[in-house]
């Protein structure tokens, strides 16, 4: 099992007490699966990508890379991941191609230079290579963060909102890439609020609300969960459902 | 314009106070807050009350009011004005002044205000920081009796004192945002736009060359032989002629600081206002100016800030290697940033050879004419430089883990050992800091020779050498202790370009800074302590020399102890909470 979560909590404090991000999550995500984790503002799910990062510690519970734990081997558990988060935060004073060199440094990439062509590639970042991200677009700049996470292999993937700011031919590129790592053998989460994307790409979706995942499996077999029969099979409507927003939007629409 | 500016300026100060107050319920603020208002208190109004209480017995003021007195040093720091005034088209501010918030640029930019009202607003929105800045600087910097020389009780004259700092700020700010401004339009392609931004450039060199001239032919010709001799040399020459007009805006901006009367005080700062309103006026003039032109400076067509600290994309000779250890690869990292940010490589290559130059021709001048009080101000120039280099340096030059903080989310994804981050973050200041350190060092060395004339050689040359080998491991102590803090206490350490500000703020600083000097001298009072006894064991036998081996012995045990100090921080650095790292306002 590439990525495994083991009642993992996460606490933060807060000015009017401790205040429980997420709430006991365990999930499995195998080497070539897509795993959408959605779920309304607020529901813990950028908690959880960048507990799985390495970024913040989990106040109890157990999260595996490829087996390796998170805390107490730190070291290999990162090297076999890759984050790519929504806001793509780059060292300011770096180029494209200094950011990918650093990369490959980091993680020990044996074929860099053929890669990182590759990947500029792929990503149209072609001419960018001397840029640094103050002179990018915002879309350019998350495709530089892409390609930092793809230029080494790593086993699992997480993608946090992988298409903000990318424009359409960007959008189509970034799915085909993420359905190819999946094919490659990558364990990959995506965490999106277009569920249009997530029912296209993701194999199995986990829908989360105030820190708790509420369902779990794919877009079929939650379509044929039996209180979510009469949501249809579409992800949109079963996520209002499940997140009790149904009601909600047709009390405002019989309003309206 | 001007309601709505006061509007947001009000509601901002408002909800600013509310949001600190609401603060003190996290114990890091409250903390913070007690250590901040018990150094006010013991600081400020302990001193203030404690004048009060002896001035029936202090007396007249002091000779050093005198009207002799007074005029010298207003035109010494109107000199000094000046020379603020020119490095700032050497060194450039951030041009403050141009700096919008994001809400401002989203919100006020496409709003039916001309441009200059945007400036008006944002010059007012600055206020409040200034008036704080001024009563802070008024109260803890006045001299005791500078209020008995204006002739008012103790809190007046600090008020005075505080209008006359907050026209200084708000006319330094100002002119720095103009001379921003006009630098990144000295090669434009408009003609017109070109003699706007060099006429201001022109005329501070006019006026650094009508004083900077007759100066240092004077005191070339007939070095002073005491600081003394050389203020009084230059207040004589600047008295009078065209170095007394030219520097007649520079010493109006000062002369409120140094009037014996409120009357002279009143006309003073009448003076000090016009130059502000000057200032304020060329710089709403020739931004204006340029705005009409349509000449934005090239970095700005890129979509990237004016700002002058916002790096460039230049081309740095200088690979990262694709194999190698963790500590060399931060090395890289926090170089690229400071040759990205600065214009070190473009300055170093000419200033390095003119400053060898202009060293060893100033000693060989000295030597000749036995002008040991010029080499003795040089000398201690230079072991200022130094000090400061190796003292404040570390706690100025953040290129570090504390200026990682902000990258933190991205760091803490690296398969790296916490241990060689923390060493690796520290490696470049360190570096860098010891060379400007080992160069001013070097300066004070060769400045010693006419300087010190009866020290001997082997005393100068080891006393040097004791330095350059302390200088290292000085600096290193001083990052790590420092990013230590970074680690240990991250909520205290701010993140960005914004600093936080208020009283809970200004106590972290304070716990921080003593916790910081208290590390210091833990960490290297053992070094210490070991090259003094090996000093004192064998002075005797072997003479000045032995200091060079003592200070090694202090280096070595200053290394270990970092080796070991950076290891036991690194289980700190995987434990920090990303919640709590400093958040801005």
């Amino acid at each position: 099992m590439s990525l495994s979560i083991r009642h993992f909590t996460r606490t933060y404090a807060v000015a009017g007490g401790p205040f429980t991000a997420v709430d006991d999550l365990s999930m499995d995500v195998g080497a070539g699966e897509i795993v959408g984790l959605i779920g309304p503002n607020g529901a813990g799910k950028t908690t959880t990508l960048r507990s799985v990062a390495g970024i913040l510690r989990p106040t109890s519970g157990h999260i595996a890379i490829d087996g390796h734990d998170l805390v107490s081997d730190s070291i290999a558990a990162k090297q076999r991941l890759a984050f790519m988060p929504d806001e793509p935060h780059l060292f300011e004073y770096l180029t494209v191609e200094e950011h990918l060199r650093l990369m490959a440094r980091i993680y020990g990439v044996d074929d860099f230079e053929r890669r990182a062509r590759a990947l500029i590639e792929e990503l149209e970042l072609t001419g960018k290579e001397r840029s640094l991200p103050g002179e990018l677009s915002r879309g350019m700049r998350q495709k530089v963060v892409i390609a930092c996470g793809l230029v080494r292999n790593a086993s699992t993937l997480l993608f946090d909102e992988p298409l903000t700011g990318l424009d359409p031919v960007g959008i189509r590129r970034m799915r085909e890439t993420i359905v190819g790592r999946a094919k490659a053998g990558a364990c990959i989460v995506v965490s999106s609020h277009l569920l249009h994307l997530v029912q296209e790409v993701c194999t199995r979706v986990i829908i989360m609300d105030h820190g708790r995942k509420i369902a779990d499996g794919t877009v079929a077999e939650l379509a044929s969960r039996a209180d979510l029969t009469a949501a249809g099979s579409s992800l949109e409507q079963i996520f209002m459902r499940v997140t009790g927003h149904d009601v909600e939007v047709g009390s405002s629409k019989s309003e309206v | 314009m001007l309601s709505a500016s006061l509007y947001i300026i009000l509601c901002s100060a408002k909800n600013r106070v509310r949001a600190r107050l609401r603060r003190l319920r996290e114990p890091r603020y409250l903390v913070g807050a007690i250590a901040g208002v018990a150094y006010l208190y013991f600081a400020v109004f302990m001193r203030i009350g404690a004048r009060r209480a002896t001035r029936p017995g202090a007396g007249p003021p002091p000779e050093l009011f005198a009207g002799s007195f007074q005029g010298i040093a207003t035109i010494v720091a109107g000199v000094v004005m000046l020379v603020l005034a020119a490095l700032t088209w050497v060194f450039p501010s951030n041009g403050a002044m141009f700096e919008f918030s994001a809400a401002e640029t989203n919100l006020l930019f496409p709003a039916p205000v001309t441009r200059r009202q945007l400036l008006i607003h944002r010059l007012m929105r600055s206020q409040l920081g200034f008036l704080f800045a001024s009563c802070a600087a008024a109260f803890v910097i006045t001299a005791p009796r500078l209020s008995g020389a204006l002739g008012l009780g103790s809190v007046a004259a600090r008020l005075l004192r505080a209008i006359a700092f907050w026209v200084l700020f708000v006319t330094l700010r100002v002119y720095s945002s103009g001379v921003t401004l006009a630098r990144a339009r000295l090669t434009s392609s408009d003609p017109r736009m070109r003699r706007i931004a060099w006429t201001p450039l022109v005329a501070i060199a006019a006026a650094v060359t009508a004083v900077g001239v007759p100066l240092v032919r004077s005191l070339s010709s007939q070095p002073p032989r005491s600081l003394r001799q050389t203020v009084a040399r230059i207040s004589e020459l600047t008295a009078t002629g065209a170095p007394r007009i030219m520097l007649a805006p520079f010493v109006s901006l000062v002369r409120p600081f140094f009037t014996d009367g409120l009357g002279s005080y009143l006309i003073a700062l009448v003076g000090a206002l016009a130059v502000t309103a000057v200032t304020i006026g060329w710089v709403l003039w020739s931004d204006e100016a340029f705005q009409n032109g349509g000449d934005e400076p090239a970095q700005s067509r890129e979509g990237r800030s004016s700002v002058p600290n916002a790096p460039r994309a230049r081309v740095i000779p200088w690979r990262l290697r694709l194999t190698g250890r963790v500590e060399t690869l931060f090395l890289w990292k926090n170089g690229m940033q400071t040759l990205r940010t600065t214009d070190l490589m473009t300055v170093l290559p000419y200033a390095f050879p003119a400053v060898v130059l202009a060293v060893v021709g100033a000693t060989a001048r000295m030597s000749a004419l036995g002008a040991r009080g010029p080499a003795v101000g040089f000398a201690v120039a230079s072991l200022l430089v130094a000090a400061f280099c190796a003292l404040i340096g570390p706690q100025m030059m953040r290129s570090d883990l504390r200026g990682d903080l902000i990258h933190l989310d991205l760091l803490k994804t690296w398969p790296v050992k916490a241990s060689a981050v923390i060493r690796g973050q520290i490696l470049w200041p360190i570096a860098l800091l010891t060379l400007f350190t080992w160069g001013a060092l070097a300066c004070g060395t060769v400045f010693s020779a006419p300087a010190f004339p009866r020290w001997t050689l082997a005393w100068r040359l080891s006393l040097s050498a004791l330095a350059f080998v302390l200088a290292p491991a000085l600096i290193a102590a001083k990052f790590t202790v420092h990013n230590a803090a970074a680690v240990l206490f991250p909520a205290w350490v701010p993140t960005g370009r914004q600093r936080p500000r208020g009283l809970d703020a200004m106590g972290q600083r304070l716990i921080l800074f003593a916790g910081v000097m208290l590390s210091l001298i833990v960490l290297v009072g053992p070094g210490a302590i070991a090259g003094g006894i090996v000093t004192f064991a064998f002075l005797r036998l072997i003479g000045p020399v032995i200091l060079v081996p003592a200070g090694l012995v202090c280096l070595a045990i200053v290394a270990v102890e970092l080796a070991l100090v950076t290891e036991m921080l690194g289980g700190a650095y995987e434990r920090i909470d990303l919640s709590q790292v400093e958040r801005s306002e």
